[in-house]
This record gives structure tokens, sequence and C-alpha cells, in this order.
């Protein structure tokens, strides 16, 4: 069974990462030096996300249907990018087994994954503060 | 580096015909791929040896049609050039490609039979994994027209990758695209295709494929099936290169080396690769430097760094120094630094740049290179991760 009931749920976990990502510091300058737009689709729920990652742009986060148009499509079921922000999914086995596809000028993004290890903390602590503790044992 | 990995997946589906005298019977080889009406795809230089003539009559041979020979590829392709091969291909009536030539070459044909068959831009299919697919998307991949390769240097392993890479000039970026169906279905490995192939560039296509050979066996993402492909493809290239390079007539090397190329290239396929290929791109990209001579520079420095990331990666070059009948005992420096030497003996001995300095790279473009090199697929499955620094680090000791 799917761990997302519904695509708010998904918005207000992996979205609510992404929109504080942004907004960070530190990290959000970082992050933008990529600069594409990354529309992510995932399935099981459906449902999308839509980041401009752009140097001295501001920091879009759009969920579900968007006008920004994205550079690079990366398409997963809602699961897989769990995983992922918890550090359980290694990104390269992840696009061998057709897990993850990506569509668009990929290496944008392969750049952010070494990026993303202190995100992995920060993430679970997110779920914490949620009181959603079941969906990092699940 | 060894036991047994909780996942690994090796795909190696195209049929490899190799040995003499088989340009004649490519059209009785490529109709057993389901072809009827072919394209010969190629580049003038190859054209002008009279490869493609031979290729022809075999086509014809075999009792298949020639629809056509496109022969404007450049020696770097690009998007334009796809797009007109595959026009070319569908107002000939062609129903299938065979490519004759280096990587360039058999990269275009394999980026056309995408609009060919599917239709599009190739940066509308530019991706991992983006061509369409049975159920939904999630099934099996739809399969394009038959594309058979007759490679003519050995060393980029395009004959057998399911890989395509062009430059979109308009925005000088490089374009890939990366999906099962881009496997050849047919690749034919006959020295007769390398007879006129100048020493400099067997020499530098031999570097590219030894370093898919040795990267693919140290990498993150290493595999029994893909050890066996690499390790084989080292022993090849350790007995033919030289001698390929020494006397270009010497047939036995040249058909060696192109079936140790096509082995090479099977770790790539499981992503087995590394960032001596990461930091070559950028020197390609930004200053031109033909691929394989930026690998035989950058190999040498990579293996250095990695061996001294851990006894388990020094092990694995270990293995690969015994092969070359290296005494490398002593901790992981000690190994790193014996094979390194090792290739850098190989490079010179083969006549080949030692420095980026030599191939015009200035130490005022490592900023930019470094941030081509963070930003390479390749690094994701190095064995040791490089930080911006250490980019920084081997691109001034390379310089």
């Amino acid at each position: 069974m799917a761990y997302f009931k519904d695509a708010q749920e998904v918005y207000d976990t992996i979205g609510k990462l992404f929109v504080d990502l942004a907004d960070d510091d530190e990290l959000g300058p970082k992050f933008r030096k990529a600069d594409t737009i990354v529309k992510y689709e995932f399935r099981d729920p459906d449902s999308e996300i839509t980041v401009r990652l752009q140097p001295d742009q501001p920091g879009d986060v759009d969920f579900g249907t968007s006008e920004i148009e994205p550079d690079v499509v990366m398409s997963m079921d809602a699961d897989t990018a769990h995983k992922f922000w918890l550090g359980e999914v290694n990104v390269t086995v992840a696009m061998a087994r057709g897990q993850i596809k990506a569509r668009g000028p990929v290496a944008k993004i392969l750049k952010l994954v070494p990026m993303t290890k202190p995100v992995f903390p920060r993430y679970k602590k997110q779920l914490e503060e949620q009181g959603r503790t079941e969906l990092i044992d699940a | 580096m060894e036991g047994f990995k909780p996942f690994y997946t090796f795909t190696s589906p195209t049929r490899v015909i190799a040995g003499q005298e088989l340009i004649g019977s490519a059209g009785f080889e490529l109709t057993k791929e389901g072809a009827s009406r072919v394209l010969v795809v190629t580049d003038s230089v190859i054209r002008d040896t009279g490869l493609v003539d031979r290729v022809a009559e075999g086509v014809t041979d075999g009792g298949l049609e020639l629809a056509g020979s496109f022969d404007e590829v450049p020696q770097d392709s690009d998007t334009e050039v796809v797009e007109s091969c595959a026009t070319a291909a569908k107002e000939a009536g062609a129903d299938s490609f065979l490519a004759v030539g280096g990587g360039s070459v058999i990269d275009t044909a394999k980026a056309a039979n995408i609009i060919f068959t599917h239709g599009g831009t190739v940066r509308e299919w530019e991706g991992f994994l983006t061509l369409p697919r049975e159920n939904e998307g999630i099934g099996r991949p739809l399969r394009l027209a038959p594309l058979g390769a007759i490679p003519t240097t050995a060393g980029t392993g395009s004959e057998a990758s399911f890989a395509a890479v062009v430059k979109d000039s308009s925005e000088h970026i490089k374009v890939e695209v990366a999906d099962l169906p881009l496997f050849p279905d047919l690749a034919i490995l006959d020295p007769a295709a390398t007879e006129t192939l100048p020493a400099p560039i067997a020499a530098a296509t031999g570097m590219d494929a030894l370093t898919h050979a040795i990267e693919g066996y140290v990498s993150s993402e290493w595999n029994q099936h893909a050890d066996a492909f690499a390790l084989q493809a080292i022993r090849l290239i350790r007995d033919n290169l030289p001698r390929a390079v020494a006397d270009t007539s010497d047939t036995e090397a040249r058909g060696n080396m192109l079936i140790a190329a096509n082995l090479a290239i099977a770790p790539t396929g499981s992503g087995a690769i590394g960032i001596t290929h990461s930091m070559s791109h950028p020197c390609g990209g930004h200053y031109g430097v033909a691929h394989g001579v930026a690998n035989a520079i950058n190999l040498p420095w990579v293996i250095e760094f990695n061996a001294e990331g851990g006894e388990d990666i020094a092990d694995r070059y270990r293995t690969i120094a015994e092969l070359y009948g290296i005494d490398a005992p002593g901790d992981r420096e000690q190994v790193g630094k014996a094979l390194s030497d090792h290739v850098r003996g190989l490079t010179a001995e083969l006549g080949l740049p030692q420095r980026l300095s030599e191939v015009g790279v200035p130490e005022a473009g490592i900023p930019a290179l470094v941030e081509g090199a963070m930003g390479d697929g390749c690094t994701l499955v190095n064995p040791r991760e490089p930080t911006e620094e250490d980019f920084a680090e081997l691109y001034g000791r390379a310089l």
C-alpha cells in the first residue's frame, strides 16, 4: 500500500521539504546553482511538484499543475521519492531499475545528488515534528 | 567491493559477429534483424576510403535493398544532423540503419532512429529511459527500426551501448538519450573496417576503451557480469593496443582491439564508470580535447586518487596491476602509484600527450572544468566521492 493516501499528503510532506529548502539561507542558493526548473511527476498518488532552481530567481515551488515550464521532468512513485529523501534510495540503482525516469538535461539534476545528504536527517526531523513517524518506519 | 550485491542489472543485447571478411556479409546479417531496405550512415572520411562502397555491396549481396547513403555526419555530430539523417531515411523509404564509422556516426544513427521511429526532436527525447513503452509507459519498450553498426575505431563501444550523445550546436551543450532500445541490434567487428585508422587515433580511442574497462571495474556499480567483460577487455588491450598502434597493418591486433572496445563498454550499461570520464567530458566541451586523449591524460591521476580512498578500491586496482604483471605490494597508495605510473608509461609509448596543458587547457579554465565534472553523471558512481576541491586538485595535477 502506498505511504501517502492522496496528493495533499505528498505536498504536506515532500512538498513542505522543498518549500523549506527554497527558503533556507545556506542550502537554497546551493541548489539554485543548478540553474534549471524541475518537475517531479509522482505516481500513486498522482501529484506534481515544480521547483525553480535558478540563481537570482525566487525559489518557486508549485504544487499540482504549474505554469512554469520545466527543463527536467523526474518521474517516480511518490513512495520512491519519500524513501529518497529519507536517504534510503541509491539514485543510480533506482535509475537503472527504471524506478526513476528522467527527461531532459539530467546532468543538471544529478549534480545536486551529493548535496542532498544533509537534507535526509532534516526530512526525518520534519516528519517527526509533523507527527508522521509512521512514514519514517514504513 | 566483493560479495553478493543487493542489486545489479546487466544488459548486453547487441548481437556481435567478429572476424575477418565480414563486411561483405553485412546484408546477410542485417536481414536476420528484420531489415529489408537500409540507409547507410557514415561520414565523408570513411566514404572516401572506399569502405562504404564495400559495405553497400555487402548489403545488396545479402539480398537487401540499399535505400541510400547519408554521409554528412561531422566529427562531433549534432541534433540538426541527426534530424537530417532521420529525414533522409524517411525520404529514401528506408526501414533500417547501418552505421559505418566511429562513435559520432554510430550515435547519429542511433538518435536518428528514434526520430525516424517515434518522431519528435532529439531534445524531446533527451534523458534517461524516455522512450515509449507498452502498458502505459511501464512495460516493454517499443522497438526501434533495425540498426546495425560497423565500428571503424576501437574505442567508444557505441556499437554496443544504450546511449547516444550529440551536440546541440545552438545551445552549445551535449544532449544524451539513454534507453534500452538504443542498443544496436547488430555489431560487426571486422578489422578491415579499421585498416585506414591512423596510429594517433588508434592510440587515443584505445585508451578510451581501457578507461571504460578500468573505470567499469572499480566503479561503485561494479558487478560480476561487468567484471568478466572488463577484465577480459583489459587483457586484450594489454596484449594488442601497443601492437595496433605500432603497426597499423597488424590485423590480429586491430581485430582484438575492436573486441576489447566492445567488451569494455559493457560495464557502462550497468552504470559502471567513473570520474576520469567526468573530468574528460568538460575538457572536450570547453577546449575540444579529443575524448580518448583527455581520458589518457586524466586516468592515471584518478587511479591514484581513487586507490587512496579505501582498501577495497585499492584491491580492485591491485587485480588490474596483476594483469599487467606489475609488482604492486604494499599499501593502497603504492598500488595506485604503481598502476598509474604504468598507464603513464603506456600513453607515452603510444605517443599521446601527457598533460592537459599540451592540448590547450589553460590553468584559468579549471573552475569551469570542475563545475562540469561535478555535474557529470559519471561522478555519482565513482568509488570515491570527490569534492570540488578534489577535482580542482586533480585538474591541477593533470595540467
